[in-house]
C-alpha cells in the first residue's frame, strides 16, 4: 500500500489516497466533489511532484496578492511561473521558499510542509532571489564558497565555477563583474548545495540579450542533469525557450496551466500560412476564396494570410497553389505563441518591452 | 549553533572590510587623523588666570588678611579648602595644579617673631611640577607678597617663608581627555553603519532573503557580526591607543573593565543600528538618520570637551545618552584609574546595551511582509 498525491484537475485541491503499485480507483475530490479515475504508480517514488502548492492565499489589507492559486511542479521539469510585473510572481515564490509567510493555504517542498519543516529542506533548494546582488567585496570564488560553507552537503565550488564559464572571472571582485556576469554568479551560488530544487526569480531581467541567452544555457543545462527548476519570468520566449510547463498568473491568480502546446491548443489562434510577394496575389484569393476558405486576407505587397484550422489543409492548398502555377517569393507557417495567448487570456500585453 | 559558520563568515567579514578603503579609513585612519588634529589643537592651551586653592588652617586676622591680598592680586580664581580636608588626597581626586596651606600658629608665630626674631613659619605650596607655567606664576607672585609681607614686618628678615611641596597627580590634559572619547565614537559610528548596512542594504540585496533559505542560523548570523564588530573595536582601541602613547605620551590603562565595556558598547549601537534600519528602510536614508541621532550625541556625551563646560541643561541631557556613560566609563579606567566611577558607568553601559540590542534583533523583522 504506498500513498500517492493526486491534484484535482477541476479545483486544484491535492489529495493524498492509498492504493497497491497499479491500481485503478475512482475517487472524489474532497473540494468541488468533482470524480476521476486515478492510478496509483508503479515503483518508484510514491511522489513525483517536487511543489505542491494549494489554496495558497496573501492579503495585504485591502489588497490580495495572491489569491487561492495551487499547482504543482513534477521533479525534474522546468517549471516557469509567467506573468506581468506586480501578478504575484515573487510573492508566491517567496511564500514557496519560507521568505514570507501565506495568509492561507499549503506549501510542500520534496514532501514536506513549508511551515513546519522548512529547515529540513534547506539543505536541498538552491534560491536566486530577485534583483540579488552578492556581497560586493568578496570574489566570485570565496563568494561561492562562503556560501557552500553553509550547507552540510559539499560541493566542489571550482566545477560550479567551470560549469557557468565563470572560470576567467573567478578572482574578480563581485562589485566589479557586468550585470550579466553576477546574474550567473547568482545562479552559482543557488548550486552550491547541489540542490534538487532550484528557484530562479527574474534571473533574466535588466540583462542584455547575450547575457540573457548565456543565463538561458545554464538552466538548459540544469534540466539535462535533472534539476527541477522553478523559473519566475515576465519574458515570453523565456518561458516558451525554457519551459516543460508553465502557469500565467495574472492578478493574483493562476489564469492558464500546461505545456505550451496545452497553451497554445487552447488558447492560441490557429496557425496561419504567410505567403510571402505573390505575384498574382488578387487572383489567388479569388480562386482560394472560391475552395472555401475564408479566412484569407491580403497583407498588401502581394503577401497573403490564409488562417488554417488543422495541419491536413497545408497540404491541400499548397497543391491547390501548385495547380494554380502561381510565383512567390517564400512561404512559411506561424504558429500561434505564448504573446498571443497571453493577450487572448487577459487582453493586455505582457511585457511593455525595455530592449 | 556551529562555530564553524560563526568563525567563517567572521573571516570574511573581516576580508571584505580590509579590501574596502572607506571602511579602513572610517575605521581607523579617521579616528587617527582625529587625535593628531585635535591633540596639536588643544596641546599648550593655558588660561590667563590661574586657579589656587588656599586651605586656612590658622583661621586668624593675619590668615584672612594674606588671603585678601592674594585676591586683590586678581591673578588667581581662589578656592577656600576646609580645615578639615585631606590635602594630599583632595589634590589627587581634583587633579590640582596649585594649593597653599597656611598653617596652625601662623599668626602667632608672627606675633612671637616681635619678642624673638628668629621664629619663622612657613606656607605650604603643592605644585603639579609638570606644569611649570602654573607653578612658576603662583610660585612668583606669592613670594613677592611674601617678601612684602615679611619687609613690613621685619625690616626684611624672613619671618613668612614658603616650603614647596611637589604634588605627584598625574597632569591630565585635553588629549587625556579626548582619546577615550575617540574610541567611544569611532566604535559607535562602525557599530550603527555596520548594523544599518546589514539591515538595509543587504535587504535590498536579497542577501537576507537569500540567507533565509540557507541553513545558517540568526543566532549564528548574529553572532558571526557582533565578532566582528567586537574585531573592529578591538583594532580601533588599540590603535588610537598606541597613538596616545607613541605621539602623546600618555599613560593609558587597558583593564579588563575597559575590555567589558568595549565590547558593551558594540553591542549597544549595533542595536541602535538595528532599530534606525527597522523604522527608516532606505539605506540613505537610514545613513542620514544614523548621523541626526550620532552626530549631537557625540558633541553632548562629552566625546571632544568635558560636559562642565556645557550650560546646565545640556549637562542634564548628556546624562541620558548611552554615548555619555561609554565616554566616562573608558576615561575613568584607562586614564583617571578610577575604577569605581568606572564600574558605574560600565553597568549603565551595559544595561543601554541590553536593552537596545535585545529591543534591536526582536523588532528586526528578518521575512518579509
Amino acid at each position: 500500500m504506498i500513498e500517492q498525491r493526486f491534484k484535482c484537475p477541476d479545483c486544484g485541491e491535492i489529495a493524498s489516497f492509498y492504493g497497491d503499485p497499479g491500481e485503478q480507483m475512482v475517487v472524489s475530490c474532497a473540494a468541488c466533489n468533482s470524480k476521476g479515475r486515478i492510478t496509483i504508480p508503479t515503483g518508484g517514488q510514491n511522489n513525483n511532484y517536487a511543489i505542491e502548492v494549494s489554496h495558497l492565499k496573501k492579503v495585504y489589507g485591502d489588497l490580495t496578492a495572491v489569491d487561492d492559486i495551487s499547482f504543482s511542479v513534477k521533479t525534474g521539469e522546468v517549471f516557469a511561473f509567467l506573468g506581468p510585473n506586480g501578478a504575484g510572481k515573487t510573492t508566491t515564490v517567496e511564500m514557496i521558499e519560507s521568505i514570507r509567510e501565506p495568509t492561507a493555504g499549503s506549501i510542500t517542498l520534496l514532501g514536506k510542509d513549508v511551515r513546519t519543516q522548512f529547515n529540513e529542506v534547506k539543505e536541498h533548494i538552491g534560491i536566486l532571489p530577485q534583483e540579488f546582488h552578492s556581497f560586493e567585496r568578496l570574489t566570485v570564488r570565496e563568494t561561492l564558497v562562503y556560501f557552500s560553507n553553509l550547507y552540510k552537503k559539499k560541493t566542489d565550488v571550482d566545477e560550479i565555477i567551470q560549469s557557468l564559464d565563470l572560470t576567467s572571472h573567478k578572482n574578480m571582485l563581485y562589485r566589479n563583474l557586468s550585470g550579466g556576469l553576477k546574474q550567473r554568479v547568482g545562479v552559482a551560488i543557488s548550486l552550491v548545495n547541489d540542490p534538487e530544487i532550484i528557484f530562479l526569480d527574474e534571473p533574466t531581467t535588466g540583462l542584455d540579450p547575450k547575457a540573457r541567452r548565456d543565463v538561458w544555457g545554464v538552466i538548459a543545462e540544469l534540466r539535462k542533469k535533472g534539476k527541477t527548476v522553478f523559473l519566475t519570468t515576465h519574458y515570453m520566449e523565456e518561458a516558451e525557450y525554457l519551459a516543460d510547463h508553465i502557469a500565467v498568473i495574472f492578478k493574483g491568480k493562476i489564469i492558464a496551466e500546461g505545456t505550451i502546446e496545452d497553451l497554445i491548443r487552447h488558447y492560441g489562434k490557429s496557425s496561419t500560412l504567410h505567403i510571402k510577394k505573390c505575384k498574382n496575389a488578387a487572383e489567388v484569393i479569388e480562386s482560394l476564396k472560391q475552395e472555401g476558405y475564408d479566412e484569407v486576407t491580403s497583407e498588401g505587397n502581394g503577401d497573403i494570410a490564409i488562417k488554417i484550422d488543422y495541419k491536413e489543409r497545408v497540404l491541400e492548398i499548397l497543391s491547390h497553389l501548385r495547380h494554380d502555377c502561381i510565383e512567390y517569393e517564400s512561404l512559411d507557417i506561424r504558429r500561434s505563441n505564448l504573446e498571443e495567448v497571453f493577450l487572448r487570456l487577459t487582453g493586455s500585453k505582457l511585457t511593455e518591452e525595455k530592449q | 549553533m556551529n562555530i564553524k559558520i560563526v568563525w567563517m563568515d567572521f573571516i570574511y567579514s573581516v576580508k571584505g572590510w580590509y579590501r574596502s578603503r572607506g571602511g579602513m579609513f572610517w575605521s581607523l585612519a579617521f579616528p587617527v587623523i582625529l587625535i593628531l588634529l585635535f591633540g596639536a589643537i588643544f596641546s599648550g592651551v593655558g588660561s590667563s588666570k590661574y586657579t589656587i586653592y588656599i586651605q586656612d588652617q590658622d583661621q586668624t586676622e593675619m590668615s584672612k588678611a594674606l588671603n585678601a591680598t592674594l585676591n586683590a592680586t586678581k591673578l588667581f580664581n581662589i578656592n577656600i579648602v576646609k580645615t578639615d580636608v585631606n590635602v594630599t588626597s583632595f589634590i589627587k581626586e581634583k587633579n590640582i595644579k596649585g594649593l597653599i596651606v597656611i598653617p596652625k600658629g601662623f599668626e602667632q608665630t608672627i606675633k612671637n617673631s616681635f619678642v624673638n626674631p628668629s621664629s619663622q613659619v612657613n606656607l605650604s605650596f603643592y605644585s603639579d611640577p609638570s606644569d611649570q607655567t602654573t607653578t612658576q606664576v603662583i610660585r612668583s607672585v606669592v613670594s613677592s607678597i611674601l617678601q612684602e609681607m615679611n619687609k613690613n614686618l621685619s625690616q626684611g628678615k624672613t619671618i613668612i617663608g614658603i616650603s614647596e611641596i611637589s604634588t605627584i597627580t598625574e597632569n591630565f590634559n585635553f588629549i587625556d581627555f579626548f582619546l577615550p572619547g575617540m574610541i567611544g565614537f569611532t566604535i559607535m559610528q562602525g557599530a550603527i553603519y555596520g548594523s544599518i548596512e546589514r539591515n538595509t542594504k543587504y535587504r535590498k540585496d536579497g542577501i537576507l532573503r537569500k540567507l533565509l533559505t540557507t541553513p545558517i542560523t540568526r543566532t549564528e548570523w548574529i553572532l558571526a557580526k557582533m565578532l566582528f564588530m567586537m574585531f573592529l573595536a578591538a583594532l580601533t582601541t588599540a590603535l588610537i591607543t598606541i597613538i596616545g602613547i607613541l605621539v602623546f605620551g600618555m599613560t593609558v590603562n587597558i583593564t579588563p573593565l575597559v575590555i567589558i565595556i568595549l565590547i558593551a558598547t558594540s553591542f549597544l549601537f549595533s542595536g541602535m543600528g538595528m532599530l534606525i534600519g527597522r523604522f527608516v528602510k532606505e539605506e540613505e536614508t537610514a545613513d542620514t538618520a544614523a548621523g541626526a541621532i550620532s552626530f549631537p550625541m557625540m558633541f553632548l556625551a562629552g566625546t571632544f570637551f568635558p560636559l562642565e563646560q556645557m550650560p546646565q541643561f545640556l549637562q542634564t541631557i548628556a546624562h541620558i545618552l548611552p554615548l555619555y556613560y561609554v565616554n566616562e566609563g573608558l576615561r575613568n579606567s584607562m586614564i583617571y584609574m578610577n575604577q569605581t566611577e568606572s564600574l558605574i558607568n560600565g553597568a549603565v553601559v551595559i544595561i543601554f546595551a541590553a536593552v537596545f540590542f535585545i529591543s534591536g534583533v526582536l523588532l528586526t523583522k528578518w521575512k518579509e511582509d
